[in-house]
């Protein structure tokens, strides 16, 4: 906007929230770098151990010589996946939101989750077809499968709980486009702009969003805010006007550190957002069939004794459920009192 | 309102309804063959006897029907059987005699106009209004709630036994000892109840008189302005004869003075008497007029720095939904205003948030699937 904000006065307006900063985004999906590298590294280790001792107990030995995929490896094999949903989302012409809502959801539940437990490309479904409902662009699973080929509703549907927890049922997301799409409508309003400015412009800001776009092959969104993101790709092709609207909302002396953030973005933004080779991908896939956690691969001796178990458990929770249940005299509870009643109704 | 409904009584709503008394006057009346005028039956609240006749309407004793005699009229003996006019004369003239159903001895006189069709009914109203009239307490002469409900309980027991003819002596007699021991409360009652329908009906001339009242101020202020204006237009006539100033100036003076008039009228009258009428209405009841307390949240949503334009964007996105004449994409209340301070506020969200380093902050822990997880 053109107001030129005198700077907000932080005694006038106490403490008050700014309205990202309570979302589930701001609060529980935002990290550092070095911690998301540490989370991946850990969890990877933590998989490998598992499944390690897994294959050990139903085939001693036989782990020696399975190559288990690093945390690099199986971030490659996720990027893949995600490179694939802007494809599928043409196919169903689902707005742009929805494509941009199932990335952050993969993103997020690999996070939590190992590519060796569960493969990256029916959570990729997954996602998607989670996303068509938390956008508000709802399909049929019918229709979403028969338009997928391979595919059939209970490989979508199978592991959608576990990806709703895993997402910690925060569906929510703040897209960058959108910021995006704000900067440029925000752009008219700065002074001394020419009448057809945004008319005139609309292959550069294509040329933005494409960077946004891009941008979601790499880990910003989960490191910065979508606004710093939007004004990356903004000034990448807008440079003079980016300043200006920056300028117009912040006090100088704030200026250089947000600066510095887009400066940083800029960089993975034109450096780091390419797909990963396909090549790569496949070698990587190939090895991921011979160290694929066997406890989830249906009809496995594991994944028959994994049930077992988890069956057991859910019969002895069952029992104790009974009993308690039997302790009580009465399933609707101990007979009523006799009290008065209180008849109201006469004034 | 448990007692009056006992009761069997119309209870009105507010005094606004008073005047339903006197529309019903499309109540049949039947055309009696007999030259008895027989009473009773259940009135309405306007105090008319709405007879139930149908055409399948039969006297049971001598068989005649509504086909073979348009005028029959069915009434309904003491001991709740049906019979017709005639037979009615035929059997009763002479003295009490038995009743053909169930040999009850039944009197002329006690025949009643059928209201109900279902006699059930009828005879269950009758009982109710009888002992209405004995068993009259109100709330307010119990000192619990308990007594009161022993009290209602009570005279529905006496009711029940009386419409189904159980114990009918004990139960007369129950009547009788009720009677004699709260006769004077019994009378004070009769008392306070017509004093309540005395004061509805006050209440309710009090509104007319009211409308009356203004309706009549209307007529004498059109009456008055007409007056008026006919003042004027003879004044302007004379000034005219007797002036020697220029006719258009004269008349537009008068003009000014006429709309002046006519200015200060309608102010000093009209909303007058309307908030007389509202303060009439509303005496009695205090209501408190709490001021209104939007939500209060503690979050920002950027209104310091995001500016709507009122003039609108140059926007290819939205240019679908605002060129859209028929609004069908606006269907749901979409406004693209809305779609556009959506935008602008996410353009602002966490600008200046600096992104976090190093690894200070706990790590969520990958728990494998979790869904399978055990419980905490």
């Amino acid at each position: 906007m053109a107001v030129p904000t005198s700077s907000p006065d932080p005694a006038a307006t106490p403490k008050k929230t700014p309205i990202y900063e309570a979302s589930s985004q701001y609060n529980n999906w935002r990290f550092s770098p070095e911690r998301l590298e540490v989370l991946r590294r850990t969890m990877n280790e933590a998989a490998v151990t598992a499944i390690r001792r897994t294959l050990e107990t139903h085939e001693p030995g036989s782990s020696s010589d399975v190559s288990f995929l690093t945390a690099d490896e199986e971030h490659i094999l996720v990027k893949h996946y995600i490179t694939k949903i802007t494809p599928l989302c043409g196919l169903f012409s689902f707005p742009e939101e929805l494509a941009a809502t199932a990335v952050s959801y993969m993103k997020r539940f690999y996070l939590k989750n190992t590519v060796m437990d569960w493969h990256p490309k029916n959570v990729m479904l997954t996602t998607l077809f989670l996303a068509t409902k938390t956008t508000n662009n709802p399909i049929s699973i019918e229709k979403y499968t028969q338009r997928i080929r391979g595919t059939n509703p209970s490989d979508v549907l199978d592991i959608e709980f576990l990806v709703c927890q895993s997402l910690g049922f925060e569906f929510a997301v703040w897209h960058a486009h959108r910021a995006l799409w704000g900067i440029w409508l925000d752009f008219q309003d700065l002074p001394n702009m020419p009448a057809d400015w945004a008319s005139t412009r609309k292959s550069q800001y294509e040329e933005a969003l494409e960077h946004v776009r891009a941008s979601r092959l790499s880990d910003v969104e989960l490191i910065y805010s979508p606004s710093q993101i939007a004004l990356a790709a903004m000034s990448l092709v807008f440079p003079a006007e980016s300043d200006t609207w920056l300028s117009t909302k912040y006090p100088a002396e704030s200026l250089h550190a947000i600066q510095t953030v887009v400066e940083t973005i800029k960089t993975i933004m034109t450096q780091a957002c390419k797909a990963p080779e396909v090549e790569t991908v496949r070698n990587v896939d190939r090895r991921l069939r011979t160290c694929k956690n066997p406890e989830k691969v249906v009809g496995s001796k594991a994944y028959l004794a994994r049930q077992a178990e988890d069956e057991r458990k859910d019969a002895e929770k069952r029992a104790r459920k009974a009993e308690n249940v039997t302790q009580d005299d009465d399933p609707f509870g101990s007979e009523m009192k006799d009290t008065p009643m209180d008849d109201d109704d006469d004034d | 309102m448990a007692q009056r409904w006992l009761q069997g009584k119309t209870v009105r709503k507010g005094a606004a309804g008073g005047s339903s008394a006197h529309t019903r006057s499309s109540t049949p009346q039947v055309q009696s063959t007999s030259t008895t005028v027989f009473g009773g039956g259940v009135k309405d609240p306007s105090g008319r006897t709405a007879e139930f006749m149908s055409m399948d309407d039969q006297c049971p004793v001598c068989k005649s029907d509504r086909y073979l005699n348009p005028k029959l009229r069915l009434l309904v003996s003491s001991c709740y059987h049906k019979m017709c006019e005639s037979c009615i004369d035929r059997l009763y003239t002479l003295g009490p005699a038995p009743c053909p159903i169930c040999d009850n001895i039944l009197r002329k006189l006690a025949f009643t106009p059928q209201t109900f069709e279902d006699l059930g009914v009828e005879k269950e109203v009758a009982i109710r209004r009888r002992i209405a009239k004995d068993f009259n307490k109100r709330r307010e002469d119990f000192d619990d709630l308990r007594a009161f409900n022993d009290y209602l309980q009570e005279v529905e027991d006496i009711a029940w036994n009386l419409i189904h003819n159980i114990d009918v002596p004990a139960t007369e007699k129950r009547i009788a000892d009720y009677r004699a021991t709260n006769a004077a409360l019994i009378t004070l009652n009769i008392q306070r109840e017509e004093a309540y329908i005395q004061s509805l009906k006050e209440q309710e001339e009090f509104e007319r008189q009211e409308r009356e009242y203004r309706a009549n101020e209307a007529r004498k202020a059109v009456t008055e302005e007409r007056e008026e204006r006919e003042k004027e237009r003879q004044e302007i006539i004379d000034r005219l004869e007797t002036s020697d100033k220029d006719a258009a100036k004269l008349v537009a003076k008068q003009r000014e003075k006429a709309m002046k008039r006519t200015a200060t009228r309608l102010a000093t009258s009209g909303y007058g008497d309307m908030s007389r009428l509202l303060a009439h209405r509303n005496r009695g009841k205090v209501v408190q007029d709490l001021p209104h307390v939007p939500l209060q949240d503690n979050i920002d949503c950027y209104e310091t720095k995001v500016h709507v334009r009122m003039d609108g964007y140059d926007d290819f996105f939205s240019e679908a939904v605002r060129k859209d004449r028929e609004g069908i994409m606006r269907g749901g209340g979409y406004r693209v205003e809305e779609a556009w301070g959506r935008a602008l506020r996410c353009a602002m969200a966490g600008l200046d948030v600096m992104p976090q380093s190093g690894l200070e902050t706990p790590a969520i822990l990958g728990d494998g699937d979790i869904a399978m997880a055990p419980p905490a």
